[in-house]
């Protein structure tokens, strides 16, 4: 096991390389550069100066290969567009990032799967109807659109209908004003506040979809020979549900996991950007809109390499599930 | 991000009318009794700030804060956009050189004194080439040298004459003792930019990037230049969803927004009883942009009678909602050095008149007029991302449609756009062009120099040896009057040629919450009065 995870991390050392060589040469073949964003007034002098200090006026290998030299010794340069190391915009914008889609992780899975399995055991019921039509109504609805109504029912609608304080959610930033002189216990109810709604709005619809995933998985397991084996055997409901059919029933759920793990750090663009959350999907799309090549790099390169450990990690909880991929 | 803003929009229209009666008294704008001191006042702004440095700054809304907040330029502007003293006590001006004497009470906010050494420093710092400061060529490219007579005195010489040559000192010093070993390439980059020592009425307090950038009140600020501001606090909050930010305006979380209202997101927040709308002049306008450079462009006939045919009324009633007015030259409205000019009238029959003088007729009857069977058809460039330009472009193919000419919309990114602009590749554009500041100076768009240079902001290749005359008087005469007669003339020629069609001012649009009391927001600056601005103590926040 462990050799095996050896060799996929080293074989994924090119791959992000090439990932990367990939990225550099089609963000700077892409019309338009950094300085694209400056007025129209500037005379193409200081355009050429500024293109000089920034190192663009160097042929594009030259460029390349003193990019992958700071890359490979961990420095992934200056932003042209906010003129500050990246090595100090980048863990800023993770962390927010983090704080924001691990919730939404958590609300996505826990959520979702305690929903499929509620219904798979009560199939055709009452319940398992009205969860069908939520499920699918949040699936259904982009996020941009929760998101707004969410602000409208309890940011604004609740604070004119006199709801207690604890019920009304601030509309939009990571903190409120003048959370710096609060107390570490009102520092941290504020930003759990002010995480819930943007996490739910960018949770509720990937939750219903593995909602739908875990309940026909389950299902199938359910109506298994090992399960009426083990109803036979006289074991209890919960055990037969949560130990015997449960387990059996992860493993597209880990699939799913492998899958979501990228997200955790790329950040959701439009939720991030309607609820004023400074993340990774507002860095990358303003770094991408405004040429900031540098930015981009890094960012790629962040994403690339979850995506490569998410797709590990999914093969590792596999056999972690399912003893028959381990010894295979 | 101009995302799904169709979709978003409807989203602001149930958000507007579900605050509509959350108000709880007349908004907040006008004056209202006594200023009091005291209070954080809360401003949405669409974007972050970049580097807080007067010098390799770039971007208008950071432009703002550093005049207005952080830094005490040489002059300032009154109402009538005529410079008055204010770092600068009094000045000599002449035609080929300005004396400055600076005030003795105006400090940096480590407790230095702002000298005549600052100034220059400054001075020196942005003209040389490698720093590439837009300082120098949109303020100082008239100013030739610097020179410190005495710790107050500064004595600055021209290139030439001017009218208008205090207008190139619209800018603040950089303290010399703290940047004094800056080498010029590594200005933009520093670390002071990123928590500036200023010398104006608001200090630095912290920034959260992407988040929020918080100034606090400079109780050393001189009493002559209106002394400690009324606010603590300011705090600007990065909210880029127009929605969101005009929802926090609405239940109370943020006190005043600018930049990013959509005209009628506008209409709808004037209709809101807590929310005063303030709407004013920008220094921005629009235009289509003819290829003078090709075919059938070439003819000035034709641009003129394209232009007859555009109805720029329809545009400023239905795109902007009215909040702008028609353009009729670069020189604004608002200018004092505007003379009302007669525009080329929206007249289809003139102009189907002059198409046909210039040798287009519809010979095949497909509706589209045509000359040795090349139709009348083009490529009109316009990039995503604008609401307001797909729009304008509909509108002017329509409306050009109704004479028989083929408009095709071609619609690209920003950034490719810009590259076959700049590059002269294209037939017609829909752009736009802001003033950096109150001289009048067309060089850049409409001289025959620029026309010759490559990727220049000439970007139509206009060029008319008679026009560049008028130019060079312009630019020469010290006369304001005299100068102002020569604009108008040139102005005149500019609509007989048409290398664009001027289409529209369009208007500034911010709003302010009920707390928010004496704000003031005009083409100088939306924080022009910031320092009056106060929040009842009754209404401050908890």
């Amino acid at each position: 096991m462990i050799a095996y995870l050896l060799r996929r991390l080293i074989g994924a050392i090119p791959l992000l390389l090439g990932i990367l060589t990939i990225i550099f040469f089609i963000t700077h073949l892409a019309p338009g550069d950094p300085l694209g964003n400056v007025g129209p007034n500037v005379p193409e002098e200081v355009i050429q100066q500024m293109r000089r200090n920034l190192g663009l006026d160097q042929p594009l290998h030259i460029q390349y290969f003193r990019w992958m030299g700071s890359f490979l010794r961990g420095d992934f340069g200056y932003s042209f567009a906010q003129n500050r190391p990246i090595n100090e915009i980048l863990p800023e914008t993770l962390w927010n990032t983090l704080q924001l889609t691990l919730i939404a992780m958590v609300i996505i899975f826990s959520l979702g799967m305690l929903i499929g399995i509620v219904q798979a055991v009560r199939q055709y019921s009452l319940a398992d109807n009205l969860l069908t039509f939520l499920a699918l109504f949040f699936y259904s609805m982009p996020g941009f659109w929760l998101a707004l109504m969410f602000i409208l029912l309890v940011s604004v609608k609740a604070r004119q209908w006199g709801l207690p304080q604890w019920l009304v959610f601030p509309v939009s930033g990571m903190t409120s004003v003048g959370a710096e002189f609060m107390t570490p216990w009102e520092q941290f109810t504020d930003r759990v506040k002010h995480l819930i709604l943007p996490a739910t709005a960018l949770g509720i619809g990937a939750a219903a979809g593995v909602a739908r995933y875990m309940r026909g998985s389950m299902l199938e397991v359910i109506h298994q020979d090992f399960i009426r084996t083990a109803r036979a055997k006289g074991l209890s409901e919960r055990t037969v549900i949560f130990k015997h059919a449960m387990r059996n029933a992860l493993i597209p759920i880990v699939t799913l996991l492998g899958l979501y793990l990228p997200f955790l750090l790329s950040g959701a663009v439009l939720t991030e950007q309607i609820f004023g959350w400074p993340g990774m999907g507002r860095l990358i799309v303003d770094a991408i809109f405004q040429r900031d090549y540098p930015v981009v790099l890094a960012a790629s390169f962040v994403i690339s390499a979850m995506v490569v450990f998410g797709n590990l990690l999914s093969d590792v909880l596999y056999a972690v599930v399912d003893p028959r991929i381990r010894n295979g | 991000m101009r995302y799904p803003r169709r979709i978003l929009q409807l989203g602001f229209t149930l958000l507007l009318g579900a605050c509509g009666g959350g108000g709880d008294d007349g908004g907040g704008g006008a004056d209202a009794g006594t200023p009091t001191l005291g209070g954080t006042a809360i401003m949405g702004v669409s974007a972050d700030f970049s580097g807080l440095n007067p010098v390799t700054n770039s971007a208008v809304a950071t432009g703002d804060v550093i005049n207005q907040m952080l830094f005490t330029p040489l002059i300032q502007y009154d109402q009538k956009l005529q410079p008055v003293p204010y770092l600068a006590e009094r000045w000599e001006l002449t035609d080929t050189s300005v004396t400055f004497l600076l005030r003795n009470d105006v400090t940096w906010h480590d407790g230095k004194p702002v000298t005549a050494e600052d100034v220059k420093f400054t001075f020196d710092m942005a003209k040389k080439p490698e720093t590439a400061s837009l300082l120098a060529s949109a303020f100082l490219n008239q100013v030739k040298s610097a020179t410190v007579r005495d710790p107050r005195t500064v004595h600055f010489t021209f290139e030439a004459p001017h009218a208008q040559a205090l207008d190139g000192f619209y800018w603040a010093p950089l303290p010399k003792h703290l940047l004094g070993n800056m080498s010029p390439t590594e200005l933009g980059q520093a670390p002071y930019n990123q928590q500036p020592v200023g010398s104006g009425p608001f200090k630095f307090g912290s920034w959260k990037k992407g988040e929020r950038l918080t100034l606090v009140a400079n109780p050393n600020f001189p009493q002559a230049l209106g002394g400690r501001p009324n606010l603590d606090q300011m705090v600007f909050r990065v909210i880029p969803e127009a929605t969101t930010m005009t929802t926090e305006l609405l239940t109370g979380t943020a006190d005043a927004l600018g930049f990013t209202l959509q005209p009628d997101q506008a209409k709808q927040i004037e209709a809101q009883r807590s929310v005063t709308l303030n709407h004013y002049p920008s220094r921005e306008f629009h235009y289509l942009g003819w290829n003078n450079t090709k075919e059938p462009f070439t003819d000035p006939r034709v641009r003129r009678a394209l232009a007859m045919a555009t109805n720029r009324g329809q545009m400023i009633e239905a795109l902007l909602q009215g909040y702008g007015q028609p353009a009729h030259g670069m020189i604004p409205p608002w200018s004092p050095m505007y003379t009302a000019t007669e525009g080329v009238p929206y007249n289809q029959a003139a102009a189907r008149q002059l198409l046909t003088e210039a040798g287009w007729r519809d010979s095949n009857g497909d509706g589209i007029l045509d000359k040795n069977g090349r139709p009348l058809r083009f490529n009109l460039l316009i990039n995503t991302g604008s609401t307001l330009k797909a729009d304008l472009a509909t509108v002017i193919q329509r409306q050009l449609r109704e004479i028989g000419v083929d408009a095709q919309i071609n619609q690209v990114e920003f950034q490719t756009m810009l590259k076959q602009h700049k590059a002269r590749e294209y037939d017609a554009v829909i752009a736009n062009w802001s003033l950096d500041n109150f001289k009048v100076d067309p060089t850049p768009l409409f001289s025959c120099a620029e026309a010759r240079k490559q990727g220049s902001a000439n970007r139509t290749g206009y060029c008319n040896p008679q026009a560049d005359q008028l130019l060079q008087q312009g630019l020469r005469a010290t006369d304001a009057n005299q100068a102002k007669q020569v604009w108008a003339q040139y102005n005149q020629l500019l609509q007989q040629d048409q290398p664009v069609t001027f289409l529209f001012w369009s208007e500034d649009l911010g709003a302010v919450g009920p707390r928010l009391q004496n704000v003031e927001m005009d083409v100088r600056s939306k924080l022009v009065n910031v320092e009056d601005w106060y929040i009842p103590a009754n209404r401050r926040r908890s």
